[in-house]
């Protein structure tokens, strides 16, 4: 039987890492997810995980250490928050473009100014673009899956694609929950050894990243938008073995909470979702059709089951929590990539988006209640009165 | 942490004949003619063997070498950003202790070999270098050194000498002698904060025995290790392509590149001409300097005398600064 522990997310990811078997790990200090790398260093130091722990001197070398790593052929783990993920944006592409499948956690950070510790997702919202698999944790429980399952894909070698496998700073990163903590035998039957295929070998000579001319350059860019659009298959295999394996219900790509009559739900992804389930029961004690559908991966988008189950509803309200100053609907990125998915849908719902969270602010239960009340008139009316609502700042907000 | 893996021994060679025949750094690339950076990596090649992993920072050495998907190396090359090649070779040489103490890879520790140019080794590139060289990874990190982002086109880099016509220090009336700056010392810059290096030398491709030996030195010390490459470059110092051998050792016969060895805090220096020349003989075949006037030439001259009296030993700068004058 799984023991059970109490773990915050940033502990829960460190012990992910060391249930994958990580072989070299690369830090650099940054609250809030400096904690994942305290406790691997722990980890190392006591001599319960093998692995290279290699102190980088800045985010730009983590992602560069770990991307090295993986192109000789182990299982490398870094991971930042905040300005330390932008930091190290030269990296993302070539690890990407490379096909090397290392792992980045992400505690997510506001970026500056002002300095800010709050959770904000624009750190690594920001490297949406880069060719990383990406998608937030809710829960440490989570965390801790997710980092597992992420090497499962991001490995898999019709994938061959690095992974950002995120958590909000402070609200899942440093609130403890309740983790199942899976037995090393069950991690290891999931999660074979990380073999590149084409690995820096003086055996087998190859050459990574020559130069191309610009004739040669939609072909390759092609293969690489092709592996993304197999991915998902992928992920819907590794999230049903997972859950068989370890006795969890995690659904591939939309987690959908008491939806099956809602007139409108709040659309989010990572830990606000706790939030908005007890919301969503308040509401329906008091009558009010909401429900919530949490995103489980932003890369892959999942298109076409956003349009599957967000027609169903009349209204759907996105809770940002990050930003895209001057984008089509002022306001967040989730709504643009929402209304896009929904646009050859026959009937599709009202969706407007609420600009919520930012600077690590937390979104209180009121705050939902009048995120619901903008809803429930956008669901009654078939249209909304905004794209954007800044919360706290807008009229009804 | 790290249990002790089994590297390499190459052994020195003694003359020019017995420098190994095979090649693997291949013909088919698109360097200019006569360029120094190609005979640096010729050379470097064969004194490091197949059994070797070459990192390539961008730079001329990357583009003139790759084109088309297509690459003249018979071992295995990795491409690198010019920011990051320090960090790249750390995490392979990581990998390789890891997967070598777990069995997953049979063989010796690989040679891993970083061939930066200046720019990717002490400018753009300098702080993954350091880091490389701080935490003590086993990798040799060279500079081949053509004195300026040369690629691009020319333009001055923090190892470009002190009145070099550049395409961003183009001289004219209000800057007369075009680069105002001296350079930086590249290998101080190592041995002078990092505990974990124990080899640091400077070689030039006049002298190719010697650097291939100190190639083969700087592999064979665990741990990193750092070597400073004087290689012309016909097209940026307009010379002569049929020249470059000729222009490096001029170079050495008038101080303006000294040959050394520091190894564990002991300098040892080769080819030190028993009286050295005028700098002027020098910087004379190179269009370069053309436009430097007599003032000019004695302020490098200064510096190079001042520099000539502990070679490989920083000193203060014997002439104005640009914020002095």
């Amino acid at each position: 039987m799984a023991k059970e522990m109490f773990l915050a997310g940033c502990s829960a990811a460190a012990h992910g890492a060391k249930l994958s078997r990580v072989e070299v790990i690369s830090s650099y200090p940054i609250r809030p997810y400096t904690g994942i790398m305290m406790e691997l260093s722990k980890l190392v130091a006591n001599g319960e995980l093998d692995a290279e722990f290699v102190h980088g001197e800045g985010e730009h070398a983590q992602v560069s250490i770990a991307y090295g790593a993986s192109a000789a052929g182990a299982r490398a783990y870094t991971g930042s928050s905040g300005v330390g993920v932008t930091y190290a944006m030269e990296c993302y592409s070539p690890a990407a473009g490379g096909r090397l499948p290392c792992q980045m956690a992400i505690a997510d950070r506001a970026l500056d100014p002002p300095g800010d510790f709050g959770s904000e997702h624009t750190d690594v919202m920001s490297a949406r673009d880069q060719g990383w698999i990406m998608g937030w944790a809710e829960t440490p429980q989570e965390v801790l899956d997710n980092t597992i399952m992420y090497f499962r894909i991001g490995e898999d070698p019709g994938v061959m694609l690095p992974q950002f496998c995120c958590q909000d700073g402070y609200f899942v990163s440093h609130i403890p929950g309740k983790v199942v903590y899976p037995e090393q035998s069950q991690v290891d039957e999931y999660l074979p050894p990380f073999k590149n295929p084409h690995p820096l070998d003086p055996t087998k000579p190859v050459s990574h990243g020559p130069q191309i001319y610009p004739d040669q350059g939609p072909a390759i860019d092609l293969q690489r938008a092709q592996a993304f659009i197999d991915v998902p298959k992928v992920i819907r295999k590794a999230v049903k073995e997972y859950n068989e394996i370890f006795g969890r219900d995690y659904s591939p790509f939309l987690d959908e909470y008491r939806t099956d009559d809602a007139d409108f739900v709040f659309f989010l992804q990572g830990g606000h979702a706790r939030t908005a389930r007890y919301a969503v029961n308040h509401l329906r004690d008091k009558g009010v059709k909401a429900g919530m559908v949490k995103l489980r991966f932003l890369r892959p988008f999942p298109t076409e089951e956003i349009a599957e189950t967000l027609s169903k509803f009349k209204a759907v309200g996105t809770v940002e929590t990050s930003t895209s100053y001057g984008g089509a609907m002022k306001g967040g990125n989730l709504i643009h990539e929402v209304r896009a998915a929904l646009y050859d849908v026959p009937k599709p719902p009202a969706v407007t988006s609420f600009m919520a969270g930012l600077g690590g602010e937390v979104v209180t239960l009121d705050e939902f209640y009048n995120m619901a009340k903008v809803l429930a008139q956008a669901a009654k009316t078939g249209k909304v009165d905004q794209y954007v609502y800044w919360v706290n700042f807008d009229k009804g907000v | 942490m790290a249990k002790a893996v089994e590297t390499q021994n190459l052994e020195a060679v003694k003359s020019i004949r017995r420098v190994p025949q095979e090649e693997y750094y291949l013909p088919g690339h698109r360097t200019c003619q006569g360029c120094g950076p190609a005979l640096t990596y010729k050379l470097v090649s064969k004194a490091a063997g197949p059994d070797s992993i070459f990192l390539g920072p961008t730079g001329c050495m990357y583009v003139a070498n790759t084109s088309y998907l297509c690459s003249p190396w018979a071992y295995p090359w990795m491409h690198t950003q010019i920011t990051n090649a320090g960090a790249v070779a750390s995490g392979i040489e990581a990998a390789y202790q890891v997967l070598i103490r777990k069995g997953k890879y049979k063989g010796k520790l690989p040679n891993i070999v970083v061939m930066g140019g200046d720019g990717g080794s002490i400018d753009i590139g300098l702080q993954a270098m350091s880091g490389l060289m701080y935490r003590g990874h086993d990798v040799l990190f060279i500079m081949y050194d053509n004195e300026s982002y040369a690629n691009t086109g020319i333009q001055t880099s923090p190892a470009t000498p002190y009145g070099a016509n550049t395409t961003f220090t183009p001289p004219g009336e209000a800057i007369p002698e075009g680069k105002v700056l001296f350079p930086k010392d590249a290998p101080q810059l190592v041995i002078g904060g990092h505990p974990a290096v124990h080899y640091v030398a400077t070689a030039s491709v006049a002298y190719p025995v010697d650097l291939i030996n100190k190639v083969r030195k700087a592999l064979n010390y665990k741990g990193p290790s750092f070597l400073h490459i004087h290689s012309p470059c016909p097209k940026g110092w307009m010379f002569d392509a049929a020249k470059t051998v000729e222009v490096a050792k001029l170079a050495i016969e008038t101080g303006m590149w000294v040959n050394y060895e520091w190894e564990k805090g002991e300098y040892t220096y080769q080819h030190t001409p028993k009286e050295y020349k005028p700098v002027k003989e020098y910087m004379k075949t190179q269009q370069r300097f053309a436009h430097l006037t007599d003032a000019h030439i004695a302020k490098m001259q200064a510096f190079i005398d001042a520099r000539l009296k502990a070679p490989g030993i920083p000193v203060a700068l014997p002439v104005l600064g640009p914020r002095e004058e």
